[in-house]
């Protein structure tokens, strides 16, 4: 953890894991929004691309995060996943740092993917969940309440677009409830998980710049770490008109 | 002459009328659904009737455009064409276009049909039309909600060229990745197109590159040119895959905003009322399709330069001295070359972006994080959100450091304040996905200062 300080400037640095083939719902807006409220505090903010092979910088990551792909460019992360990245974001995860999963990334974090034809591919089990191949895609907005300490407005909203069906274990709390919307496996009304620094969702649309009080979660989670104490309030008039749109249709439907 | 065709054409041709009359759309696929009812091969049996046969365009972006072009060219050269104009690009709308062209004894009277075809709806137009002429621009991601993945779209679309008839001709965009991959798999060789002057090209990906890997190995390609989105020059650092050699190639490019470019194909010097980078991949096809249907390159380049671009594609309103360009931007990579034309060629100061997430734009509209807004930083005067999601637009803008003013979901009231902060003589951009375009283009019919598009 070398660099953090430079000079008065507390640096906040976003790792953003396969960014050239885990980015296919606009997840850019997720890292963009990190990393501009970051800024606009005051803080460094820095980006680390995180692509196959090893990395020495994963030790600097303060907010990781993991995006979905197409089935062929997941495919490609596997073995790179396994191999280079489970032990260091295992390490940097007990080290207080905080993750961001999305869709295939949310996946991929979980024990096992299992294909329609019962094959089972082990993600790296860092939270415990597990999902399986559906027959139909769930496809549009959702609203979620949230459970989170802290989050106000208590609602998270977002875009799903997946087949997969994620189970919850014993060991994460969902991220919310669904209010519209299929969430986690479209029967348990769950929409994402917890489990202390990650957090996995099926929402993208971007999820963050919508969301902007479930980004700076993470950002403050992250920080607290480095004896930033609390972060000062924004102007989000902008992002809550958007979230408050989708709320509004939601209620229309 | 089966009974049931004229029977299904007569039976389309009636809807098409109460379609227009009522004013439903300017009757643009409800006749087809009616036709194809009552006789579900009516599509094989009209274009049956063409005299040369068909030309299909398929791709994410530019085939409304290259289409266009090559019935433009066609029609020059005294050939009678039927085309599906208006953006009704799936089967029924063709069906509709060959309807409309069929006489009363339900004989299709043409010598062309000039179909684009959305890149989903291939295998079936394949399989009706029988093309003489298949032509693939490019495979972008573009609305994942509907149209699926781009590999599962790329695989479809190789399946529906193999499938062709031995007279049947392939014309690929070499500089696409994805489409090449497509053409290299193929038995036979197809025509080649792509781009070779490194003066426009840039050495990056921008971040709607979609196609990054190579379809072989998948290491990451190196690009030695980016054109536009992925579209460039590349090869794998395996060595298992690179782009093709191109049969024809645009050279010389000079780009002048959105009022013209100019390139020399096979020696001729092109010139077109037409902007933009991504518009000289839409030339350079058309240019191929219309030389594998027989027409000479000094015709092709004389009859270019008088072209007129489809409705909202690059379309010009005048109104109180202040000239509107309209300029359809529907997915990220296509969003990306209309900034970059309006910013850096144009010199554009004031802007409506309109954003829509009905059915034809896209439900998930998340790929706006996709497009450089950021181009717009410093750069543009009056940004304006418009359009349904007028306000995760604001979001997008607010996080690319653009100033931009109050959301506007009312196209009247976006027009408003765009006119308002536009000064006589001077242009102001609209650039907006499909549905978000026809709602201020009906704002402006209803004002009287556009045409109604089935009238263009
Ligand atoms: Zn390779």
């Amino acid at each position: 953890m070398g660099a953090a300080i430079l000079g008065n400037m507390t640096a906040f640095t976003v790792g953003w894991l396969y960014p050239d083939l885990m980015n296919i719902y606009g997840d850019r807006g997720n890292i963009l929004t990190l990393l501009r409220r970051a800024e606009w505090r005051g803080f460094e903010p820095r980006l680390v691309e995180l692509g196959r092979g090893a990395s020495e910088q994963m030790a600097d990551v303060d907010v990781f995060f993991f995006g979905g792909g197409q089935d062929r460019e997941q495919a490609l992360v596997y073995n790179d996943l396994l191999e280079y990245k489970r032990e260091p974001l295992e390490k940097a995860v007990k080290e207080g740092a905080q993750v961001l999963a999305v869709c295939g990334g949310y996946q991929l974090l979980g024990h096992y993917y299992q294909t329609a034809g019962g094959q089972k591919f082990d993600g790296i089990g860092l939270i415990d969940v597990t999902t399986e191949a559906g027959s139909k895609r769930c496809i549009g907005d959702v609203v979620v309440q949230t459970s989170l300490e802290g989050l106000s407005p208590d609602t998270l909203v977002g875009f799903e677009n997946h087949s997969g069906r994620t189970f919850l274990g014993k060991g994460v709390q969902p991220l919310g409830k669904v209010l519209m919307g299929k969430g986690n496996n479209g029967s348990d009304k769950t929409e994402g998980c917890v489990q202390g620094g990650v957090i996995g969702t099926y929402l993208h649309g971007s999820l963050l710049p919508k969301n902007p009080h479930l980004a700076d979660y993470l950002i403050e989670r992250a920080l607290t770490r480095r004896g930033v104490a609390g972060l000062s309030p924004l102007d989000d008039s902008v992002e809550l008109a958007a979230h408050g749109w989708i709320l509004q249709r939601a209620q229309r439907q | 002459m089966g009974v049931r065709k004229t029977a299904a054409v007569w039976a389309g041709k009636a809807t098409g009328t109460l379609s227009r009359i009522t004013k439903r759309g300017g009757g643009t696929t409800l006749p087809g659904d009616i036709a194809r009812a009552i006789d579900p091969r009516i599509l094989t049996r009209l274009t049956q009737d063409l005299t040369y046969g068909s030309i299909v365009v398929t791709g994410t972006n530019g085939k409304t455009t290259t289409a266009r072009l090559i019935s433009w060219l066609l029609e020059g050269a005294g050939h009678r064409v039927v085309a599906n104009r208006a953006g009704a690009n799936l089967i029924f709308g063709v069906t509709t276009a060959a309807l409309n062209r069929a006489g009363t004894d339900g004989r299709l009277r043409a010598d062309w049909g000039v179909f684009e075809i959305d890149e989903a709806s291939l295998p079936k137009a394949v399989d009706e039309i029988r093309p003489r002429t298949t032509l693939v621009m490019n495979l972008f991601r573009d609305q994942l909600d509907r149209y699926g993945e781009l590999e599962t779209i790329a695989k479809k679309i190789e399946k529906a060229l193999t499938t062709q008839p031995e007279y049947a001709n392939a014309i690929l965009n070499a500089d696409d990745p994805r489409v090449a991959e497509i053409g290299l798999n193929l038995q036979r060789k197809p025509t080649w197109y792509g781009l070779d002057d490194v003066s426009v090209a840039t050495t990056t990906l921008p971040h709607a590159a979609d196609a990054r890997t190579c379809p072989r190995c998948g290491s990451s390609l190196q690009f030695s040119a980016v054109y536009v989105g992925h579209d460039g020059v590349y090869k794998c650092p395996n060595g298992d895959f690179a782009r093709p050699n191109p049969d024809l190639t645009a050279t010389n490019i000079e780009l002048n905003g959105f009022d013209g470019l100019a390139t020399t194909i096979e020696g001729n010097r092109v010139e077109i009322p037409l902007g933009g980078l991504y518009n000289v991949y839409n030339v350079l096809a058309a240019y191929a399709a219309a030389r594998a249907a027989g027409l000479e390159p000094e015709y092709i380049a004389q009859r270019l330069r008088t072209f007129k671009a489809a409705f909202g594609r690059q379309e010009r309103v005048e109104f109180r001295g202040r000239h509107l360009i309209l300029v359809l931007s529907k997915n990220p990579a296509g969003f990306n070359e209309t900034v970059r034309t309006a910013v850096e060629l144009a010199h554009g100061k004031n802007f409506i972006i309109g954003l829509n997430d009905r059915k034809a734009d896209g439900t998930d509209v998340s790929w706006i994080w996709d497009v450089d807004f950021e181009m717009l930083k410093d750069k543009a005067q009056v940004v304006i959100p418009a359009g349904v999601r007028a306000n995760d637009l604001a979001v997008r803008l607010k996080y690319a450091g653009v100033e931009a003013e109050k959301p506007q979901p009312e196209p009247g009231q976006a027009l408003d304040l765009l006119i308002k902060n536009t000064k006589e003589g001077d242009a102001a951009y609209v650039l907006c996905t499909y549905t978000a375009m026809l709602d201020i283009r009906g704002e402006l019919v209803r004002r009287g200062w556009a045409q109604p598009y089935w009238e263009t």
